[in-house]
């Protein structure tokens, strides 16, 4: 399939997820409401507020989340030739963990502020420590193996914060490492929206500098690419997206892993349209999940991280036993 | 002598000194490898290697195992920069050159994992107009254009949808020659490029490289096809050049006997009427193998 004619299709499912998204919730909002409220004037102002200052921003943020995690894993997997690798396993979230945890013991009184730049700040650090060591490493499975470390070495250091930490401040960290969507602002959106546009704008520039990767380094340098600089300069960007979404939306697993896997399954693994693809597919997914975790339970909110961890596990056995049967 | 003529003899001293200029360019080695040494931990890899490679020749590095031809090809394509000694491209040392100028001048055929992420055919092809393209830059008529005239050359336009990993060593080899003329390179270099072929694709290969009129610098294991399809050849053991000449002066017996440590004859093809070296295995062979076991 020709990639306008991808794009087209992905954009019109984007619109109908997100309008359809839109209808769901406590408050029951109807479709004729929906289209009048959007469009002209809503029938209530509690409707109103419902739409423009709840949901909205909510489906969007989602969208703007579940597109950056999606693209941050695939461009990872493409840059390390590695096709599990994830933004999770850079240590970004295990960082933004520990940031958090320390906001939330230390700076009790502001939490609403502390604890999203605590989040960045912890991310930003996981990712410094990963980058320090870059320049140590020899070969891309080091540094992934570096990652790793830092990721269960920065976990031991917050488990043991909460573990000697009073139970409230424990009980917050560990709600907000389960993920959810439930406090987002359309302040936030413009900052996510922003940061992922612009890290997908500056991947789009170098898409064919990253597919050069795919048969080797040596391949990639013969044909003029800094594959240091790219490579550095692709973690950056996902370190970026990750860290501004880990702030305010906490922890999601699996997005980042699953996203790319799908999208190459039926569009191939070239760095376009796999961003495209990543894209729309891991924004609308996203919002499905969250979708499911505010109404599949009546009067209770799931952290949509417990969700998106229980989709992506069965969903991993499954390729796993498609692959056996394949092969068998 | 008028003005007129005056300046028309300036002008044509003129001419001959520019014609003289790029005959001097032009007649200058395209690569010269100068005292060119590389160790590593202390182990002496290459040793004081010099040699030039003129534009039209195709030059096969051959020697045993060891000898140092895939880390002389490393450091000529500056996988590996910390070598001493000089290697210059166009009169150029090739350390000045950028990697964009080294990339739409010198064209790599890679021994090749199978990539990890689907790739089709196009893809890789595609590949080699990334040294010509600025970041935001899309494929212009003329670069389609490029890509299926490359496919056309190396037989590959019914493949070009085709999953690269689902092709055989010999239609990979091919896709990447077809991405090295999409490349415009002047210089092609080939790593090996029969390992893994049957004889069918050996010479397929080795014949569509000799059809592209390029200047070619291989390694090559097989001595019977260096000397069927290259020009010259360089012998090299233990990181030094033992012989580099026409095939003839390369291929002498006892200096092949030397170097790959086995009695080796020189007989003619009674079919080709060319000649062929032979290699007996020694029963001394058999003695270290079952001592071994």
């Amino acid at each position: 399939m020709k990639l306008t004619n991808i794009s087209l299709l992905l954009f019109i499912l984007t619109l109908i997820s997100i309008g359809l998204a839109l209808t769901f919730g406590a408050a029951n909002i109807s479709s004729t409401q929906l289209v009048q409220c959007l469009f002209s004037q809503c029938n209530s102002a509690l409707n109103e507020t419902i739409l423009w200052q709840i949901r909205l921003p909510r489906v969007l943020v989602g969208f703007a989340a579940g597109a950056g995690l999606a693209c941050a894993g695939a461009i990872l997997q493409n840059t390390t030739r590695n096709p599990l690798a994830d933004p999770y396993l850079f240590g970004i979230v295990s960082g933004a963990g520990l940031g958090a945890t320390i906001a939330s013991i230390g700076f009790n009184d502001q939490l609403n502020i502390a604890l999203p730049l605590a989040a960045f700040l912890g991310a930003l650090f996981s990712i410094s420590i990963v980058f320090f060591i870059a320049n140590f490493v020899q070969r891309i499975e080091q540094l992934l193996l570096a990652g790793v470390a830092i990721s269960f070495m920065l976990g031991a250091i917050t488990q043991f914060m909460l573990y000697i930490g009073e139970p409230l401040a424990t009980n917050r960290v560990l709600f907000w490492l389960m993920g959810s969507l439930a406090r987002v602002e359309m302040t936030q959106f413009y900052l996510i929206a922003s940061v992922v546009i612009g890290a997908i704008i500056v991947i789009l520039a170098y898409h064919q500098h990253i597919d050069a990767l795919a048969l080797g380094d040596e391949n990639a340098i013969s044909l003029g690419v800094n594959v240091n600089k790219l490579r550095l300069l692709m973690l950056a960007l996902c370190a970026a997206i990750t860290a501004v979404i880990v702030a305010y939306c906490g922890g999601i697993a699996f997005v980042g892993l699953m996203i790319p896997h799908i999208v190459r399954h039926y569009f191939g693994s070239s760095t376009l349209k796999l961003i495209i693809g990543s894209s729309f597919i891991g924004g609308c997914f996203l919002i499905w999940v969250d979708v499911i975790a505010r109404s599949a339970v009546n009067n209770l909110e799931l952290p949509i991280g417990i969700i998106t961890s229980i989709i992506g596990s069965l969903f991993f056995l499954y390729i796993m036993l498609q692959g056996n049967r394949s092969h068998g | 002598m008028t003005k007129a003529e005056q300046t028309k003899t300036d002008q044509t001293k003129t001419d001959n000194t520019k014609t003289e200029d790029i005959r001097a360019v032009t007649q200058s080695p395209l690569l010269q490898i100068n005292d060119l040494s590389w160790s590593v931990a202390n182990k002496a890899i290459l040793k004081q290697l010099s040699f030039n490679i003129n534009t039209g020749e195709v030059v096969g590095i051959i020697g045993p195992n060891g000898a140092g031809k895939t880390s002389l090809l490393r450091c000529i394509l500056q996988y590996i920069n910390n070598y001493q000694g000089k290697i210059c491209f166009k009169n150029q040392d090739i350390k000045s050159l950028s990697r964009q100028f080294i990339a739409q001048h010198v064209a790599v055929v890679n021994q090749i994992n199978d990539p990890v992420f689907k790739l089709s055919v196009s893809d890789v092809v595609r590949m080699g107009l990334l040294p010509y393209k600025s970041l935001f830059a899309s494929e212009t008529k003329d670069d389609t254009q490029t890509i299926a005239q490359a496919l056309a050359k190396t037989g590959l336009t019914a493949l070009k949808n085709e999953e690269f990993t689902h092709l055989s060593g010999g239609e990979q080899q091919r896709v990447l020659i077809a991405r090295a003329l999409v490349q415009k390179a002047d210089l092609l270099i080939l790593d090996e490029p029969t390992n893994h072929l049957d004889v069918y694709y050996q010479h397929q290969i080795l014949q569509l490289v000799n059809s592209l009129k390029l200047t070619v610098l291989m390694t090559i294991h097989d001595l019977n096809l260096a000397n069927d399809y290259c020009s010259r050849l360089i012998l090299l053991d233990h990181g030094k050049i033992i012989a580099d000449g026409d095939n003839d002066q390369v291929l002498q017996p006892t200096l092949l006997s030397d170097v790959f440590g086995l009695p080796c004859q020189q007989i003619t093809d009674p079919i080709t009427n060319t000649q062929k070296v032979y290699f007996m295995a020694t029963t001394q062979q058999n003695k270290v193998i079952h001592e071994a076991n």
